[in-house]
């Protein structure tokens, strides 16, 4: 009784393993810690970005393949999740990118401004000094 | 400056023809970066983003030959956008190294400028320190006993009028603007007059001429309390009233500058 009921358990066993196995391939560790990165990415940039214009689209769309991207993991799609991952990865590196180089030509933008103003100045006051002479 | 404005529109180009792609046939994701991915490439910059430049070709690569090989249009796809995000990524790089550049440079041409400014300002000041009498010197002024005596020719008159010739206002200006750099200075405007017309007309036309100047100085911001304006009419003559030539010297603006009130006071007693 006892022999047939093991040997009638050893390919049940084996049959769960190896759909847990399946599991686990379809959607690596490695694919969930991608997904994680990318959030993290993405929630970098949102804070760099803020509600200025640079980097503003593209912010939208690392959010909306970061959702692809969980969606994905949920379905058990590895390479879906993996893709969308890393598409959210570098939208969400333009954005912030964008908004790097938004900010640094606004400050040259000004300096430039300042610049110019100093410049204007300093014209003037010697135009006054020398009809004074 | 000129090339990477063109990575921009090619961009931005590139990102119309993205959006209006639905073809099988050609896949825009792939054209865009086969643009893109060699402009970047380009930029003589390329070295700030050298890992976005570098991910973008090998992205390219890929989706090259996955499109020889006549792979899966969503797996072409896919590298196509790596490739363009990439390209991207690292032309915001250029523009950033770039933008900053500018403000490493502007920052020392700032500094600059702003020594030249501080140079220019001391230059002033040191031109505002140039004393009344230097002023006055230059202005031909005679040293008398009643203080520095500026001659005003008639020529900043019409003949029997009181109203100052355009011709006058350089004289004017240079006068307030001493005053106004010496507040503590004083100054008696007098007016003389030559010897044609009655005693009573030419002595209202000689006062009516110092108010004339006690106005204009006013009026470039002179304070009221450092003028005081006298007629004196024809009593004073400096010349012969006989000839043409010396009646125009008789008529004349004179003004008297002291270092004091008291002395102006005295000197109008």
């Amino acid at each position: 009784m006892r022999t047939p009921h093991f040997r009638f358990g050893v390919p049940i066993v084996g049959v769960l393993a190896a759909g847990v196995l399946v599991g686990c391939s379809s959607v690596s560790e490695v694919t969930r810690e991608r997904v994680a990165r990318s959030e993290t990415s993405v929630q970098q940039a949102q804070q760099a970005v803020g509600r200025s214009e640079a980097g503003a689209l593209d912010l939208q769309r690392a959010k909306d393949n970061l959702d692809q991207a969980k969606t994905a993991l949920s379905k058990k799609e590895g390479q879906k999740a993996e893709r969308y991952a890393q598409l959210a990865q570098l939208d969400s590196e333009l954005a912030l990118s964008k908004s790097q180089s938004a900010s640094a030509r606004k400050a040259a933008d000004e300096l430039m401004a300042s610049i110019q103003q100093l410049r204007q100045e300093v014209a003037r006051g010697n135009a006054v000094a020398t009809e004074q002479q | 400056m000129n090339r990477s404005y063109h990575v921009v529109l090619t961009l931005a180009l590139a990102g119309l023809m993205a959006a209006c792609s639905s073809t099988p046939e050609r896949i825009e994701d792939l054209e865009v970066a086969r643009a893109v991915v060699p402009q970047v490439e380009a930029s003589p910059r390329a070295g700030v983003a050298a890992s976005n430049v570098s991910e973008a070709r090998k992205a390219l690569d890929r989706a090259d030959k996955m499109a020889d090989e006549g792979r899966k249009v969503g797996d072409i796809e896919f590298e196509a956008q790596v490739a363009v995000l990439n390209a991207q990524i690292a032309n915001e790089k250029i523009l950033t190294a770039q933008a900053r550049e500018e403000i490493d440079k502007g920052t020392a041409e700032r500094q600059a400028v702003l020594a030249e400014a501080r140079e220019a300002q001391a230059k002033a000041a040191e031109r505002r320190a140039s004393t009344l009498e230097q002023e006055l010197a230059d202005m031909r002024a005679r040293k008398t006993d009643r203080g520095m005596v500026l001659t005003l020719a008639d020529v900043l008159f019409d003949t029997g009028q009181a109203t100052l010739k355009p011709g006058a206002y350089a004289t004017v200006d240079r006068l307030a603007n001493v005053l106004k750099e010496a507040p503590d200075r004083k100054v008696t405007i007098e007016g003389h007059t030559d010897s044609t017309g009655s005693e009573d007309f030419n002595l209202v036309l000689s006062e009516r001429r110092a108010a004339a100047v006690q106005t204009a100085l006013l009026e470039r911001g002179v304070q009221a309390n450092q003028i005081i304006a006298v007629g004196k009419g024809m009593a004073y003559p400096i010349a012969s009233n006989n000839d043409p030539a010396g009646r125009q010297r008789n008529r004349r603006v004179e003004m008297i500058f002291t270092d004091s009130q008291s002395k102006v006071a005295s000197d109008v007693n």
